[in-house]
């Protein structure tokens, strides 16, 4: 045995929960990658340390989330759990007793985001910004690097580190024109203040494990390289997989272990993965042994023949992408700038959100100081009207941890002063300096 | 009459149980270059007081399968692995295996065929081998291919035996199954020659009584069985002493059991009158397998454990010079502390005294406050390494959400305490744990009694698949059409308990008391309905002890 530290695993399939029962996020989802991981023997490896999640604390949550009217009503144990699972499987890293951690965990959050209404694509709680916020404060870690393979554009994640410059997220991901939900184009970059801390790569139906690692050497890699990160994140999301049924995409459990084992991200987390007797089980193999550099060369599908190959369309698309991102990337200390220049004071942005889950819609309008001497606070007015309530609303002020005097006044003027017109229903500053989610 | 041997490191020990009481009880050397001789010895020593004819069962616990690894007399072994896609563990197991091509999927599901070209070449690689051991992936899914391999092997190359990894356990662990398998083959003939020795001898005596061999998980196997299943008898000696502190001390609360031996103590945690068990197997020469164990944590702290300073720093153990001083040995022990301290009353009690002299020195301290800081040591030790297991047993990962927001917490309100010095140093620890203390009478012969009492168990694994109208039992080797598409976890649960129960006839075992040892039901959904279910039951017949022998009178002049 190697005197290297081992994978750390947390492990937690949530056998006992589900959305509802013939829901893909159903307790079945990960029965047969239990079943192969088990069978394997991969716990039993020195090089594989298994881990029991903690349970989050609202608290926790609370540092990412602002739930409508309060989070404790929209989420279930699971949730605290997942999200738990993730924080442990981050200590275990920086408590220095592993190498890099996976958290095998359900239920799954990258499409939740900031402000939460209900369900979403299948998610609540963002379990990895409730890990990445965890670790701010109590680890002290500024720069994070998140790259999301999952096959949908992850814009939870996105939403929530939007305007937060130290937070580069980057998601790849079947073109929003043609999947859920909808989003996840190139021009989504991050607020001016944030630019370029966003990165989205819609890719074609049909990119194959040949596409996804052109773009991975010569884009992602370079740019993870570049912007320094003092730890990168993998939201693990498997439904890339040619097996798929709820896309059409065409990565292996090969192409994914040799992406986790040059992406080196020191905690990846599950996300979606709903091929989960055909995919799922040897995808998690092949991450697994490339997570604990283990020889992953024989973790193969029985039906591989399945596997399409790619297009030259596709291959030619995803060339020009990368080479257009490349510009884009080596251009983006004047674009910032320019983009500054162009908003003014503030930023605003105007969208409606889609609760697929819960039958809701929200309108959401989210606006940034581009302050000079920190990242600048922002306000969040959403109004969301959906089965089951007429319509919910609130109003938010987010303090970032950076914030200066001016924007830490600012913030609650803003609060207060929406509050004394008593338009909304709600009323909250989460104030990240405080470490505290405050309801007026 | 039910008579009870155990071989351990330095006695074989004997004993007769009649009517809840010890009737005999006699000690020998251990003969480890013929454990036979030794068993013998200490058997005929009690068979004057008691009737050959009266014996209504025999119960081994021997070392003569750790011996064979220990001593490296183990048979090569033609071993056949059927792997199909996933990690390689063709380096991870203790032999280089011959790599079959073939795959059974997680749902049993044959995905590509065995290949007959390469049995028969394995067969020419392990030419000259007796024995083999065949597993493959999946086979407790589905046992085909390895059923297969083993008949081709048979009609290639006639060996003596072909160990299956699925006979070894129906649980989910190739890498676990394969090493099962390996060491089983490994073994085989060493104990076959071992039983039939056991029998003659016995026949001899006029023991016409059925011979069962004590396993790692507490339960007794008839001895045609264990000839199948030989890796089975391994490290029964710690079994065999918590057998024996559960016969001598029935307590259905949360307790710490203590072996105190001379060079180590074994540790066990109880719940519900019974120790808990480790997750996924024992650990073999190095290579987890699929034997079922208790969760031990063996301490390099016992009686004998030589005390010493070393740079300013009292060490205590894990080394052993022999007896204690007051036993007549060179060095001061842990044993000789006891004495000093007035808990313990044996040897010579001067030359105990002398011992704490003779560390004391060093510090300029009394023999009694000598002894004192010796005990206190030895107890922090003995508590660090319990301290250890509580966390690891808190920190056991569990899969439902239930289950962690409703953790029960392991809290142990009693210590249990057997073996030579245990009177002394039992309390010691129970005291750090504010917790009481029992030490059964009797404690001394213990693994013997354990041994004699040991209820014979056996367990299978039951796995349906509804959606696909078949279930398996892989201990048994069968797989089986379902008739019922609707069957439920109950239906199962009941074909499940008819199958232990003819496996239990077959080795002229008991039933008793069945109980489930893990259940599961999940549906399968494709698309948006539900086709089917994935249910398993595994079952076994309780694993405990014949007698109760908690008012247990020993004659302990016969020690």
């Amino acid at each position: 045995m190697s005197t290297k530290k081992p994978l750390g695993l947390v492990f937690f399939p949530a056998f006992d929960w589900a959305i509802s029962a013939t829901h893909p996020e159903r307790e079945e989802r990960l029965l047969y990658t239990r079943d192969q991981i088990v069978e394997e023997g991969l716990l039993d490896l020195p090089e594989i340390r298994e881990y029991k999640p903690c349970l989050a604390s609202y608290k926790d949550i609370e540092r990412v989330h602002i739930g409508v009217p309060d989070i404790a009503s929209l989420i279930t144990n699971a949730h605290l759990v997942s999200a738990g699972g993730a924080i442990t499987a981050a200590e275990s890293v920086f408590k220095r007793e592993t190498a890099r951690a996976f958290a095998l965990v359900r239920p799954p959050g990258h499409h939740a985001m900031r402000v939460v209404h209900g369900t979403r694509g299948f998610c609540t709680v963002n379990i990895e910004a409730v890990m990445i916020e965890y670790l701010r404060q109590h680890y002290g870690i500024k720069k994070v690097a998140i790259v999301d393979t999952d096959v949908h554009h992850g814009d939870g994640t996105q939403d929530i580190f939007y305007h937060d410059p130290d937070t580069l997220f980057i998601s790849f991901h079947q073109d929003g024109r043609t999947l859920y939900p909808g989003t996840g184009f190139i021009e989504e970059m991050g607020s001016p203040n944030a630019f370029c801390s966003t990165i989205n790569l819609p890719l074609p139906p049909g990119t194959t494990d040949d596409g996804l690692h052109y773009m991975l050497d010569n884009l992602i890699i370079p740019i993870l390289d570049d912007f320094k990160p003092d730890i990168i994140i993998n939201s693990a999301g498997q439904d890339n997989h040619y097996s798929d049924p709820l896309a059409n995409m065409a990565i292996t459990a090969q192409g994914y272990a040799r992406l986790a084992e040059k992406l080196k991200a020191d905690v990846a987390v599950l996300e979606g993965g709903y091929s989960i007797e055909d995919a799922l089980p040897y995808v998690n193999v092949g991450i697994i042994l490339a997570m604990a550099n283990l020889n992953y060369s024989k973790v193969v599908e029985p039906d591989i023949e399945k596997c399409p190959r790619q297009s030259q369309r596709t291959t030619a698309y995803i060339n020009n992408l990368v080479e257009k991102w490349r510009g884009v990337w080596s251009a983006r200390n004047d674009m910032k700038r320019q983009a500054i220049v162009k908003a003014g004071d503030f930023w605003q942005n105007r969208r409606s959100i889609y609760y697929d889950d819960s039958g809701i819609n929200e309108l959401r309008t989210d606006t940034v100081r581009l302050c000079t001497h920190c990242s600048g606070y922002f306000t969040i007015a959403t109004e969301a009207e959906g089965y089951g309530f007429k319509t919910k609303s609130a109003f938010a002020a987010v303090i970032p941890r950076d914030a200066c005097q001016a924007c830490r006044s600012g913030a609650r003027e803003a609060v207060y002063r929406e509050k004394r017109q008593g338009k909304y229903g709600n009323y909250f500053i989460q104030d990240k300096q405080q470490d505290v989610l405050e309801k007026l | 009459m039910l008579l009870g041997i155990d071989v351990g490191g330095t006695f074989t020990d004997a004993v007769a149980i009649e009517e809840g009481r010890v009737t005999a009880q006699s000690k020998s050397p251990t003969t480890h270059e013929d454990l036979l001789i030794g068993i013998l010895a200490a058997l005929d020593k009690i068979l004057p007081d008691i009737a050959a004819s009266g014996i209504s069962r025999v119960a081994l616990s021997t070392t003569i399968v750790t011996n064979a690894l220990v001593e490296d007399r183990t048979d090569r072994v033609g071993l056949c692995l059927i792997p199909g896609p996933g990690m390689d563990i063709s380096k991870l197991v203790p032999s280089e295996p011959y790599l079959l091509s073939g795959y059974i999927d997680h749902r049993g599901r044959e995905v590509k065929e065995l290949q007959q070209a390469e049995i028969q070449a394995a067969c020419r690689c392990f030419s000259g081998c007796d024995v083999y051991a065949v597993a493959g992936k999946f086979a407790v899914r589905n046992p085909k291919h390895e059923l297969d391999a083993a008949e081709l092997i048979n009609k290639a190359c006639k060996p003596k035996h072909i160990s299956l990894g699925s006979a070894a356990s129906g649980s989910l662990n190739f890498w676990r199954r394969a090493n099962s398998a390996y060491y089983n083959a490994a073994v085989w003939r060493q104990f076959n020659d071992f039983a039939m020795a056991i029998e003659r001898a016995l026949a001899k005596r006029g023991i016409i009584a059925p011979v069962f061999v004590l396993k790692a998980d507490g339960g007794t196997l008839p001895l045609k069985s264990a000839k199948d299943q030989p890796v089975e008898a391994i490290f029964t000696g710690p079994a065999a002493s918590v057998l024996g502190i559960m016969a001598m001390s029935q307590t259905n609360q949360p307790a710490i059991s203590l072996d105190i031996g001379g060079t180590t103590t074994d540790i066990a945690l109880w719940q519900n009158g019974r120790p808990l068990f480790a997750d996924r197997g024992a650990v073999v020469n190095g290579y987890p397998t699929a034997v079922r164990s208790f969760r031990l944590k063996s301490v390099g702290l016992g009686g004998d454990s030589f005390v010493r300073w070393e740079e300013g720093q009292l060490r205590v153990g894990p080394i052993r010079h022999g007896p204690s001083m007051a036993n007549g040995g060179n060095y001061p022990t842990v044993s000789d502390a006891l004495i000093v301290a007035g808990l313990m009353d044996f040897g010579d009690a001067e030359r105990a005294y002398f011992a704490m002299e003779q560390l004391a020195a060093n510090v300029g301290q009394s023999p009694n406050e000598m002894a004192a800081i010796v005990l206190s040591a030895a107890v922090v030790k003995l508590k660090e390494a319990i301290k250890e297991m509580l966390e690891e047993q808190a920190a056991e990962p569990v899969y439902r959400v239930e289950d962690i927001v409703h953790t029960e917490q392991f809290l142990p309100n009693l210590l249990l305490g057997v073996g030579g010095t245990a009177e002394g140093l039992a309390p010691l620890v129970a005291k750090e744990f504010n917790i009481p203390c029992r030490v059964p009478k009797g404690a001394m012969v213990a693994n013997a009694i354990g041994a004699a009492v040991a209820r014979p168990t056996i367990d299978i694994t039951l796995r349906a698949d509804t959606e696909r109208r078949y279930y398996t039992v892989a201990e048994l080797g069968i797989q089986q059409k379902l008739t019922d598409r609707s069957c439920s976890l109950n239906d199962c649960y009941e074909i499940a308990k008819r199958h232990l129960e003819d496996r239990a006839a077959q080795a002229c075992i008991p039933v008793g008391d069945i109980e489930v040892i893990q259940q599961e039901e999940f549906n399968i959904v494709r698309g948006f309905n539900t086709t089917g279910k994935i249910i398993t039951n595994r079952l076994q017949i309780k694993p405990g002890v014949l007698v109760d022998l908690t008012g247990i009178e020993t004659e302990e002049g016969l020690v």
